[in-house]
């Protein structure tokens, strides 16, 4: 029994001391963080006129100045952030001046040192610093960093300096190549990395759409969303056909119709058999914006599918293809049964509410005729009375 | 008579050498109970020093700017379930409405408010009611009344429904939902701007595998906030917030990031986290009918995934920050730890058969167990273990040296972890500046375990009574406007 108070004793003291370490630390930690921030303030307050300057010369044609007499490590550090802020708001000439100007201060070159470091959480820094500097010549170690690194989010913040210094597309391929090869899905990611480069993306994207790993080209093809790239539009044509995996099958499909294509009708006939159901619904939707009245069957037809994405893109396409679509979708609302009924009754509404607000003379015509046509089903109501609602009947999984 | 008395006494003899036993038995038994959790919880806490640099590192040296911006983002629906609110929701409406993030809808769900709660958000957003709102009826909940929108605030569905509870709530707003996201938000919280993005930043690393992601609950009670977002970080001025204040800093920091590195969180809090909606819909939604949901669903999703091999992670990011009220009196304090109590018992009975299942993995070798032994049950070991100790002072069995030693053990090794979170705190997120508050949050972290401590096991006990009386209720709650809040911590 002694023994175990012994023991016991012993842990007391244990507690006792780490408690008093971590104390120590505690204050340690904290007078250390705010002496920091006093000096940080008076450091900036101290090089508030040379940012000042700094600002009314970068339109100059004069090289930009140093900054003023010796500086410690903390007003280095503060030089350098403010300097790196710029690099991500400007663009062009300007971003290159202020480039040089970090070149000339030294700060990549005490950053490229860093990356020597014992320390992972400093090479971790430096790469972000030397990334943000897009400092080119970094790009070798920081992929040499990148390839070493087990996956995890510092492979985003290297990856992310490597697509800012890169110089070479190759350099941005193997990058790639590093961030992918773990086998995590993460093109989304991948393509907001890629995005950050310098260098002319449109290209860069083309050469990934005809990539042998379908991981590049599904990163290419969620890096185009939002994207006017003409000169990829074949290739998406290729890949909406030929792709073998279906995500990016899907993907291009996708792509590709937000480009307006001219679509023949057996192409929308097969698409619209599609078994994959992204497919589906993004033919469905493109087609109410391609006006493309002939397909009024198919999308009719769609409303029963057992996807609601593709139900729902049918039914607004249906509403957006004039009096044809829109009295099909009143004959669903009224005649039909089920999930399409309500599907249909939905969007009969929303057109209903707000096509009362239409200002110009073509749209209030446009939308007189679809009055029309819903008081012919539904009867004549005061202002906006509602279709009454049928309660759905089980559920609906494929939301 | 000379011999029924020696009879007697060797009779009384006997039961005192079999108390002796038995008590020697069970303090035997509850050092190494003690030894066991001490273990455990030095563990999760080294995981969580492990971890923490990962984390000050995705924090500081990932910019959010761009991502904020793009579309490569997945869009997200904010499921915010309202029973009564309707003194903070217009607040915390206009706060979620304009996070940092690029595609995102707020689903506010009237759980049938007794209050003015759906009156004050159509008059502030003047919504009109829609006909034939598309509910996609995924999974059951009581009907819907009615959801209200406003097309000059796209983003933003109120859904009024029959009172049901939070859980029924969320799987309203699950049935409306248009994302492939979902996040549930207390409607008495406020996000941090870049919360979500922050969030979706840590999914986007790994979208196939991320089931669920917890954010960090903090205390805003003593914040100073405008305008929906908290402008300056301080500790709250009253005794009840402050010791919540570093409860939640011992659990979220010292425990979370810990269970999370080995995919063992039993929780996503309710009041912020981020989902999956078609494995939430793959679970059967929220479960209703008792407190404790948002424990629930994190069970529900290891089960399913455990059981049918797919490849997880239920993820915590401490570095997305929520700020919540915390009770500030003694009896709302006390009906929502009762609740909790409740809420965490009947996961644990409903659950019980994943406990040592290899099976179920960290969450049924030590997730699982954990929670059953050292936090489940942890308040009857309290209890016998200071009866056992009336029963050796009784008894001659100990002296008072030994008791004040076990009694030490307990305090420090408890404080020990409390000053490892607040290291952790400092490490990554150096939140509250001033010296004075370390003072107050080192004095607050000892004296929990003076008399709060205790009331927790007693509330936890209540809980259980209740549950086994089949007591439901939500407890009681109020509220308390932000801006009022705000000024009393501008007064202080």
């Amino acid at each position: 029994m002694f023994s175990h108070v012994t023991v016991a004793i012993y842990f007391v003291y244990v507690c006792l001391g780490l408690i008093g370490l971590g104390i120590a630390l505690l204050f340690y930690m904290k007078l250390k963080h705010l002496s920091t921030l006093k000096k940080t303030e008076y450091y900036q307050r101290k090089h508030q006129d040379y940012f000042k300057y700094l600002q009314t010369q970068l339109y100059e044609d004069q090289e930009l100045p140093l900054p003023p007499g010796k500086l410690v490590p903390l007003e280095k550090r503060i030089i350098q952030d403010k300097l790196m802020e710029w690099i991500e708001q400007f663009k062009g000439e300007v971003r290159t001046r202020v480039i040089e100007l970090c070149y000339k201060a030294g700060f990549v070159d005490d950053e490229m040192e860093k990356l020597d470091s014992l320390y992972f959480s400093r090479r971790v820094e430096a790469s972000y610093r030397l990334g943000m500097m897009r400092a080119t010549e970094a790009t070798p170690r920081l992929l040499d960093m990148l390839r070493k690194q087990r996956y995890s989010p510092v492979t985003t913040i290297i990856g992310r300096a490597v697509s800012k210094t890169a110089d070479q597309e190759s350099q941005l391929m193997e990058m790639l190549g590093y961030m992918l090869k773990h086998g995590k899905s993460i093109h989304n990611l991948a393509a907001d990395v890629l995005l950050e480069t310098r260098l002319d993306s449109s290209k860069i994207l083309l050469q990934l759409l005809d990539h042998e790993n379908p991981d590049f080209v599904k990163v290419a093809l969620v890096a185009m969303w939002g994207q006017a790239v003409p000169e990829v539009i074949p290739a998406l044509n290729r890949l909406s056909v030929d792709a073998d995996e279906q995500d990016v099958r899907a993907e291009a499909v996708k792509l590709y119709l937000s480009s307006n294509p001219v679509l023949r009708d057996d192409t929308i006939k097969q698409l619209m058999s599609d078994s994959n159901w992204e497919v589906r619904a993004a033919v469905a939707k493109s087609l109410g914006n391609m006006h493309a009245a002939g397909s009024i069957p198919l999308l009719r037809r769609a409303m029963q599918d057992e996807n609601w994405w593709v139900r729902n893109n049918s039914a607004e396409s249906l509403a957006q293809l004039g009096e044809t679509g829109f009295e099909l979708l009143c004959e669903t609302a009224q005649r039909g049964s089920g999930l399409e009924r309500e599907t249909a009754l939905f969007h009969i509404e929303k057109v209903m509410s707000e096509g009362s607000d239409h200002r110009a003379l073509d749209q209030m015509v446009t939308f007189n005729k679809k009055r029309l046509i819903y008081d012919r089903y539904f009867g004549v109501i005061e202002t906006s009375k509602p279709v009454r609602k049928v309660a759905a009947v089980g559920g609906d999984y494929s939301a | 008579m000379r011999r029924l008395s020696l009879y007697v006494k060797l009779q009384q003899l006997e039961e005192i050498t079999l108390l002796r036993d038995i008590l020697l038995i069970y303090g035997l038994f509850a050092i190494y109970y003690v030894m066991s959790v001490n273990v455990i919880y030095f563990s999760v806490l080294a995981l969580s020093f492990k971890n923490i640099w990962t984390v000050y590192r995705r924090s500081v040296f990932s910019k959010f700017n761009t991502l904020a911006g793009s579309d490569l983002v997945p869009s997200v629906s904010l499921l915010v379930p309202a029973y009564n609110e309707e003194v903070t929701i217009i607040e915390n409406v206009r706060c979620l409405m304009t996070l940092n993030y690029p595609n995102y809808e707020v689903i506010v769900i009237n759980d049938g408010s007794s209050d003015d709660t759906l009156e004050v958000l159509t008059t502030e957003f003047n919504l009109t009611k829609l006909t034939n709102p598309e509910m996609r009826n995924s999974i059951d909940c009581t009907a819907v009344t009615g959801v209200f929108y406003n097309p000059e605030f796209p983003n933003l569905y109120v859904i009024d429904k029959g009172n049901g509870g939070k859980a029924d709530s969320l799987n309203a707003g699950i049935n409306l939902s248009h994302y492939p996201l979902i996040s549930s938000i207390d409607a008495d919280s406020l996000l941090e701007k870049d919360a979500l993005i922050r969030m979706a930043r840590q999914y986007m690393e790994n979208p196939e595998e991320t089931v669920a992601i917890g954010g960090d609950v903090r205390i805003a009670n003593g914040c100073l906030i405008e305008n929906g977002q908290v402008k300056d970080f301080s500790l709250p001025n009253k005794m009840w917030p402050m010791f919540q204040a570093i409860e939640y800093l011992k659990a979220f920091l010292g425990g979370r990031i810990g269970w999370s590195s080995i995919n063992g969180l039993i929780i996503v809090s309710g009041a912020f986290g981020l989902f999956r909606k078609d494995y939430v819909i793959a679970v059967g939604g929220y479960r209703g009918g008792y407190p404790g949901e948002d424990m629930n669903i994190i069970i529900k999703l290891h089960r399913y995934m455990l059981e049918n091999k797919l490849k997880y992670r239920i993820a915590f990011c401490p570095e997305a920050v929520c700020w919540t009220q915390a009770p500030e009196s003694y009896r709302i304090l006390a009906s929502q730890r009762q609740r909790w109590g409740r809420g965490n018992l009947k996961n644990m009975i409903e659950n019980y058969d994943m406990a040592f299942n290899p099976k179920y993995k960290v969450m049924g070798l030590m997730t699982m167990p954990y929670n059953i032994i050292f936090e489940a049950l942890n308040p009857y070991f309290k209890i016998t273990g200071l009866i056992a100790l009336v029963g050796y002072v009784m008894l001659d069995m100990t002296q008072w040296k030994i008791l004040l030693v076990f009694g030490l053990i307990n305090f420090l090794s408890g404080y020990l972890f409390s000053i490892g979170a607040l290291i952790l705190e400092e490490i990554a997120f150096k939140r509250f500046i001033k010296i004075s508050d370390l003072w107050k949050m080192l004095f607050y972290g000892a004296a929990k375990f003076f008399g709060y401590s205790q009331l927790g096991t007693l509330w936890r006990i209540q809980g259980h009574i209740q549950f086994l009386r089949n007591n439901n209720s939500w407890g009681a709650m109020t509220r308390q406007s932000w801006k009022e809040k705000s000024d009393t911590a501008k007064s202080a």
